[in-house]
């Protein structure tokens, strides 16, 4: 009984880690496209899931007749937000983001960095207080009743029960869905060609006719839409408010780093690992430990290997 | 004879401003209060509640001709936002005490918070206010901290002693198990301080798990499968932020546990805030018990409906109940001093003893105060979700309803 109830804590906890590090991988991957393409780092991208979770909640509020239909339509709805959120990337990235990176800072002694970080860390305050005044203080989800149904499966005549929670379920097979469509973007067509070149060596792709500045935009805008379906994904089961997106955005960057920088694949799989050793370390560690022992495979990784697991190389992926 | 130093001449010429300001503000009419609350980050909304009912009583003080036996000063409030970690709070009680006008303040909301606001409150001699549980807060030896709240150790008891006995009722079977899952806020390990030391095997209970984790929760699955297997016949759910409270009843439900099938009791007013109706629903709520340190009372039914008004909440809770109590115990002090002088204000808190005005605010009989700041004989507010409602069920004198032993539904 008692090995019964340990390999049921086992499985319950991998099954947990797994769902939930799919969709810190989709974190990951919007951030880690940004930074692997533009090598800007967006402290702001937290609260860009922030947003995101507000027009999923906007959205199934509009759109949704009942609980139990909640979760088909926040799916949707989180499709719709991530066109709009590559609209509001390129926007942003027009406005603002481009006035301190891209071509304007290639040459530039510290190649933009300081401004950025200065530009994305603003904007990262205004969006957290504009997102307080807008929205309120009380911590609100996407009401549907898969939040609180799950899955069970039964092993070892009934001894050993494996819940599986189904909003996170499916959120976890959509944020894979959104990866597996990024990788083929970048791999399989001419607007993923123009993005890798960009990311390997701007001034080299400038000379060959890339324009550089789009295709940051593009950069920018996809790493947006990634993080809006995240966020979509996670407001359906996880209760947020303004300040939400710093919660997210520590893991988000450990996730990056560890997968190795500039592979959207690599930061996917980064954000995984994150899940999975922050939900198993509980089977030895109290929890509150969770995320230290994140960040001590985090610093032991980097310790073996510098660029990450899946990164090619410190200087450009 | 009294001899004049050119030292003691600059050392009293510097003085001077602040001896002025001291009585200054009472002059001119204004009585400066402040609030430290947290506006910001994941306890804005606690924040914001407290904000509502200080917010509320200046207005219906000012509104009635203000502070009588000060001309009719009207009082002014100062607010402050806690943030959300002790540093925040630190600082921002450090900028809030730079300004000498003020006579009196109220705050931090979380015990930590309170913590660190009274050891900067405390130096500048500044009467302080708090609804906060945790017992240190009155037995540090501190001269200017006032509690309304009961102490941490109290607030648990308060809810199992009376449920204990009635589940061997209702039940016909005694819970002899319970799991305990909190936070590792200050106020949460208090009030778990005195069980986990023989207070549980006073009440007859076998602890079968217990767990603590750190604010705010990623996901509540680890936690409540270690709760599965235990089996306990109660748990205890020390939440401080709403968000995971939510996640622990939601994975509670998602495990088959939810609904009554485990009986939950969390001791924080967070469990009976409208946003865990509207995140929850109705039918997951029914029979969660919560124990706070203020709660609405049927005594006070007129007094409710006319701040529910106002404030535009579906129901009132100990943060705003208790803040604007907070006011009116400040308001009823300085008539009582006098002055708008700090010392004269916080011996006349420490001399309250009333069962009239700023009392009706608080559930129990009378508002009175120990040497020690801390409420005398205070009573937690005990209450239960019944059909989408927290509903005061203990003190059977302040009680709107019966409580009842959770069923499965």
């Amino acid at each position: 009984m008692a090995f019964a109830g340990q390999i049921e804590a086992l499985l319950q906890i991998l099954a947990a880690g797994l769902l939930l590090g799919c969709l810190y991988g989709l974190m990951c991957a919007g951030l880690g496209l940004i930074f692997g393409i533009m090598r800007v780092i967006n402290f702001a991208q937290g609260e860009f899931m922030m947003l995101a979770m507000y027009a999923g909640l906007t959205g199934v509020a509009l759109l949704a007749p009942g609980r139990s239909w909640a979760f088909a339509v926040a799916m949707l709805v989180a499709c719709v937000a991530a066109a709009l959120f590559y609209g509001l990337g390129t926007l942003t990235h027009w406005a603002l983001v481009s006035r301190v990176s891209g071509a304007r800072a290639i040459g530039t002694a510290d190649a933009g960095h300081t401004g950025q970080l200065i530009l994305t860390l603003g904007l990262s305050l205004v969006l957290q207080n504009g997102g307080l005044m807008l929205f309120g203080s009380s911590p609100v989800s996407i009401p549907n009743d898969a939040a609180i149904r799950s899955w069970t499966l039964e092993f070892a005549e009934g001894d050993v029960m494996l819940f599986v929670n189904q909003a996170r379920a499916l959120s976890a097979l959509m944020a894979v869905a959104a990866v597996v469509l990024t990788v083929l973007l970048m791999s399989r067509t001419g607007i993923g060609r123009q993005l890798r070149a960009v990311a390997s060596n701007p001034i080299a792709a400038l000379y060959m006719g890339v324009n550089v500045d789009r295709a940051f935009r593009t950069a920018f805008g996809i790493g947006l839409a990634l993080t809006a379906v995240a966020g979509v994904c996670v407001a359906t089961f996880y209760p947020f408010q303004a300040y939400t997106g710093f919660d997210f955005v520590i893991i988000m960057y450990a996730g990056v780093v560890l997968g190795g920088m500039g592979s959207v694949g690599g930061a996917f799989l980064g954000g995984l690992l994150i899940g999975l050793v922050q939900q198993l370390s509980t089977l030895v560690l109290p929890p509150q430990l969770q995320n230290t022992a994140v960040f001590v495979v985090f610093l032991a990784v980097l310790l073996i290997r510098p660029q990450g697991l899946f990164g090619r190389g410190v200087e450009r992926a | 004879m009294t001899t004049f130093t050119r030292r003691g001449l600059i050392g009293g010429a510097l003085a001077m401003p602040a001896i002025i300001h001291g009585t200054a503000s009472a002059q001119t009419g204004v009585i400066k209060l402040a609030l430290l609350t947290p506006l910001s980050g994941p306890f804005a909304r606690q924040g914001e509640l407290e904000r509502l009912g200080a917010v509320l009583a200046v207005e219906d003080i000012n509104r009635k001709g203000g502070i009588k036996a000060l001309g009719g000063a009207k009082l002014d409030l100062a607010i402050a936002d806690a943030g959300a970690n002790v540093e925040q709070v630190t600082a921002a009680a450090q900028r809030l005490v730079a300004d000498r006008e003020l006579v009196a303040g109220m705050g931090a909301w979380a015990s930590s918070f309170t913590l660190a606001a009274t050891e900067v409150t405390e130096r500048a001699k500044l009467p302080w206010v708090t609804l906060s549980w945790a017992d240190s807060i009155t037995e540090r030896g501190f001269h200017y901290v006032i509690a309304t709240s009961p102490p941490s150790s109290k607030i648990i008891p308060a809810a199992l002693e009376p449920l204990l006995a009635l589940a061997g009722k209702s039940a016909g079977k005694k819970p002899s198990t319970i799991a305990c899952i909190n936070d590792d806020t200050a106020v949460n390990q208090a009030n778990m301080e005195p069980l986990r030391k023989g207070g549980f095997e006073k009440l007859g209970l076998k602890t079968v798990m217990d767990e603590n984790f750190s604010v705010p929760l990623s996901d509540a699955t680890p936690l409540i499968q270690r709760l599965r297997r235990a089996r306990p016949d109660l748990v205890l759910l020390g939440t401080t932020a709403t968000s995971d409270s939510r996640l622990l009843l939601q994975t509670l439900t998602e495990f088959g546990l939810g609904q009554g099938k485990v009986p939950v009791i969390a001791p924080s007013a967070n469990w009976g805030t409208p946003e865990m109706l509207k995140n929850m629903g109705a039918n997951y709520l029914e029979g969660v018990i919560g124990v706070a340190g203020n709660w609405t009372s049927k005594q006070q039914a007129a007094l409710n409906q006319d701040l529910l008004q106002r404030a535009k909440e579906p129901w009132l809770i100990q943060d705003t109940l208790s803040n604007y109590g907070h006011v009116l115990l400040i308001a009823d002090a300085l008539e009582r001093a006098g002055k708008a002088d700090r010392d004269a204000l916080m011996t006349a808190l420490l001399a309250t003893d009333t069962s009239e005005g700023p009392a009706k605010l608080f559930l129990g009989d009378r508002l009175k105060f120990e040497k020690t700041g801390r409420r005398a004989n205070p009573v937690p507010a005990v209450f239960q979700w019944k059909n989408g409602k927290p509903l005061t069920v203990l003190p059977e004198a302040d009680a709107e309803a019966e409580l009842s032993w959770p069923r499965p539904s």
